[in-house]
């Protein structure tokens, strides 16, 4: 019986220690395959801050929409200050792991370069684009959201 | 409970307290720093922060680290550039790096930059035109239990071109400990006394004291997002017990030329109050305005006026109107 006291607690403290060192990386051998960031559709901003200062309250973000469309253009209704002004193409810089990206307004040769980050926040899906609009030290990021077609 | 399940028992609320108390008595003494009164505008300065370790660590464990150390100076300072931080200990001198920006501090996902902005702010500052930059020393340093010792981080900076008053950050930590928000036994910070910059041209920029009104960001051109704000409780004015007050503007640009003015009292124009007798009005200037594509503001002149108009209050609460140049530099 007294073995029994003494192998039971160690029998259960080893298989928890086990359970412990068990996290092998089997997870990381299962082989993936980034799935290609898809960024179409209608986007309204849901957030904005000015070097990391919330300003989405205080500005009126409602009118402001950029689009994606599958043909690689985009379209702005435009009424907040954004880091292009005129529709034209856009483009990831790379399809699985995106960092920048790079929008070409109509009219002008120059990519414009966006911080891109592709968040799920509260379950949605955010679009979230980084970029300077005056001064180089004054840091933009637009949070957005893709909107309901249905609403 | 029986005999063996109660020693592990027992074994375990001992480990546990042990951890706790070894992290409750471990960690940096409290930083203190030595910063000039003054200085003349572009002359390299030392800042020296004193701070120390008290390692109370359970034997012969050891605990390996590298030393982090932070600045909080204006932007126009250009610190990343020029700032050279050194420090001295029993244990050995050092210089220090700057963090790369690539590098991420692992608790809050932003840079080490940022995340030292975010947790420690512009302290009691009052304008918001600073960085913080984060150093690390080069070599890792190894305590045992009750090794304590102090030691200087010293920090050389040219202050820049623009005559200021401004309390400078400081920030001392452990590099293995990141910047945990619930942590304050292995991060440090200090906000200096008031450090004067005089000698240059151009107006004071007063980091220090409230201002009867400010324009936010400090640096911007007419295509940032401009915050203006007025004070009222900095000094009587002619505005005094009112609640409603309103922005009454004139844009200029390059040459001098009026641009565009706006003169209305109206939603576009109201201030909002945000609590302490302080108003605020957040816009674009080119939309504002709604300036030509071609069409550049160069600068601004406003007043803070009452719901009628007729009452104004301009610069230093004078019938001149408060200035504001556009400008990245």
């Amino acid at each position: 019986m007294m073995k029994i006291n003494v192998i039971l607690p160690v029998f259960l403290l080893l298989v928890g220690l086990t359970g412990l060192s068990s996290c092998e990386d089997n997870v990381a051998k299962v082989a993936t395959v980034e799935a290609e960031k898809d960024i179409t559709g209608n986007w309204k901003v849901v957030k904005l801050t000015r070097n990391g200062e919330d300003l989405s309250q205080r500005l009126d973000l409602g009118g402001f929409r950029i689009s994606f469309h599958p043909d690689g253009s985009y379209t702005l209704a435009n009424e907040l200050p954004f880091v292009v002004h005129a529709p034209g193409t856009y483009q990831l810089n790379d399809p699985q792991y995106p960092f920048a990206l790079l929008l070409t307004p109509e009219g002008g040769d120059d990519n414009v370069a966006a911080g891109f980050q592709f968040p799920v926040v509260k379950g949605k899906r955010q679009l979230s684009l980084t970029f300077s609009l005056g001064c180089g030290n004054n840091t933009y990021q637009f949070n957005f959201e893709r909107e309901n077609p249905e609403l | 409970m029986k005999p063996v399940t109660r020693t592990l028992v027992y074994l375990y609320l001992v480990i546990g307290l042990g951890t706790t108390l070894f992290l409750v008595h471990c960690g940096l003494t409290a930083l203190t720093v030595t910063v000039p009164e003054r200085a003349n505008v572009n002359e390299r300065v030392t800042f020296v922060m004193h701070s120390g370790a008290e390692p109370r660590i359970e034997e012969p464990g050891t605990y390996t680290t590298q030393l982090l150390a932070g600045i909080m100076v204006p932007k126009s300072w250009n610190a990343r550039e020029n700032a050279v931080l050194t420090f001295t200990s029993p244990k050995g001198n050092g210089v220090m790096r700057m963090i790369p920006d690539s590098e991420i501090e692992p608790v809050s996902g932003v840079s080490w930059h940022q995340a030292a902005k975010n947790m420690f702010g512009i302290g009691p500052n009052l304008v918001d035109d600073f960085e913080w930059i984060v150093y690390r020393s080069t070599q890792a340093y190894t305590f045992r239990n009750n090794e304590d010792i102090s030691f200087d981080v010293n920090v050389e900076c040219n202050v820049g071109a623009e005559n200021m008053l401004v309390r400078l950050g400081f920030y001392v930590g452990s590099s293995i400990e990141n910047l945990r928000p619930e942590d304050t036994d292995y991060k440090k910070v200090a906000f200096s006394q008031v450090f004067e910059v005089t000698g240059g041209e151009g107006d004071l920029i007063d980091f220090v004291n409230p201002q009867l009104a400010s324009v936010q960001p400090v640096r911007s051109l007419d295509n940032d997002i401009i915050t203006l704000t007025f004070d009222a409780g900095v000094t009587q004015t002619a505005l005094e017990g009112q609640e409603d007050i309103y922005l009454s503007i004139r844009g200029y640009d390059d040459a001098g030329n009026l641009v565009a003015e706006i003169n209305e009292r109206s939603g576009k124009t109201r201030l909002t109050a945000v609590g302490g007798k302080r108003y605020r009005i957040d816009f674009w200037p080119r939309s504002y305005f709604n300036v030509d594509q071609n069409q550049r503001i160069a600068r601004l002149e406003y007043f803070y006026t009452d719901a009628t108009g007729a009452q104004r209050v301009g610069y230093g609460n004078t019938e001149e109107p408060f200035t504001y140049t556009f400008r990245c530099q």
